[in-house]
């Protein structure tokens, strides 16, 4: 019910307005204006597109995506048309429902950068892009700092991975 | 029977007037290519106008990303408001993202030394 086609069996609709609030009466949590309008629904790629431009947009954000998916957004890009934005949502998994979603990161951090100041920064910042942009709450950002990436290795050669000190667990 | 059909034609005024928007990249198809209108020689991507009268009327579309995306559904919604009375189900199904605001942690992975 809360997919995609409302049910087709509402006889003798007397006005548009009250066959619409019977219409999707069966979806919990819709905003009130919505249930007489219809749904307006965001997609899960939005938030992560939006998620993942803000979390780069730090300037300590090296790049994004653990090891498997950074090696499959490479790939990624490289396939015509499958790869339009892959590199926006390397790392980036989003979970949305209604009103609400939830975000987690797989950063890889620059040298030099104060790990926790910037696992900071950086979900301020998520946090701030995807409400703004989206109207969703963001209830939660959990960030996981695979990889620290040094300035002399430019080839992406694999430095001492860093424990994810600053990502909090669910159940803190 | 074809031209003259009602949901037809409305479907074909939906996607001009929300293509129209500024705000608005192109329509899409939706989750599961679900959202589409088939018309003689083409099939009309974004609008699918059921023939059910109380059934929502379902547009999908891609927005850009410079402004807040509840306003600009807002927007769409009164716009689409003044064609039908129908509810409306709008589905932001992509963004286009920025390509000038995608890189700069790529520039700034240079400026930090050592």
């Amino acid at each position: 019910m809360t997919s995609s086609t409302p049910s087709p069996t509402i006889p003798a609709a007397s006005t548009a307005t009250t066959a619409a609030a019977g219409g999707v009466a069966g979806s919990p949590g819709r905003l009130a204006e919505d249930t007489a309008q219809g749904r307006t629904t965001i997609a899960a790629s939005v938030v992560q597109k939006i998620a993942g431009i803000a979390a780069r947009e730090i300037s300590g954000v090296h790049s994004m995506g653990g090891g498997v998916s950074r090696a499959f957004g490479a790939i990624r890009e490289r396939i015509p048309g499958g790869g339009a934005g892959a590199s926006n949502i390397a790392g980036v998994q989003v979970e949305v429902g209604e009103k609400q979603a939830a975000v987690d990161l797989d950063i890889v951090v620059e040298y030099g950068a104060s790990i926790v100041d910037l696992a900071r920064a950086v979900r301020r910042n998520v946090i701030t892009a995807v409400e703004r942009m989206t109207g969703l709450e963001v209830i939660e950002v959990n960030i996981a700092v695979n990889d620290i990436h040094l300035p002399d290795d430019d080839d992406d050669v694999d430095a001492p991975a860093v424990p994810a000190t600053p990502a909090p667990s669910r159940v803190e | 029977m074809t031209t003259s059909e009602p949901g037809e034609l409305l479907a074909r005024r939906l996607a001009e007037l929300v293509s129209a928007h500024p705000a608005v990249s192109r329509l899409d198809a939706g989750p599961w290519n679900a959202v589409a209108t088939w018309i003689p020689g083409r099939r009309l991507v974004g609008v699918r106008v059921p023939d059910e009268p109380a059934a929502p009327v379902e547009v999908a579309v891609v927005l850009g990303l410079d402004r807040p995306l509840p306003e600009v559904v807002r927007e769409l919604r009164a716009a689409i408001a003044t064609l039908t009375p129908r509810p409306v189900d709008l589905t932001v199904a992509d963004v286009d993202a920025p390509p000038q605001r995608a890189r700069p942690a790529a520039t700034a992975a240079v400026e930090i030394g050592p």
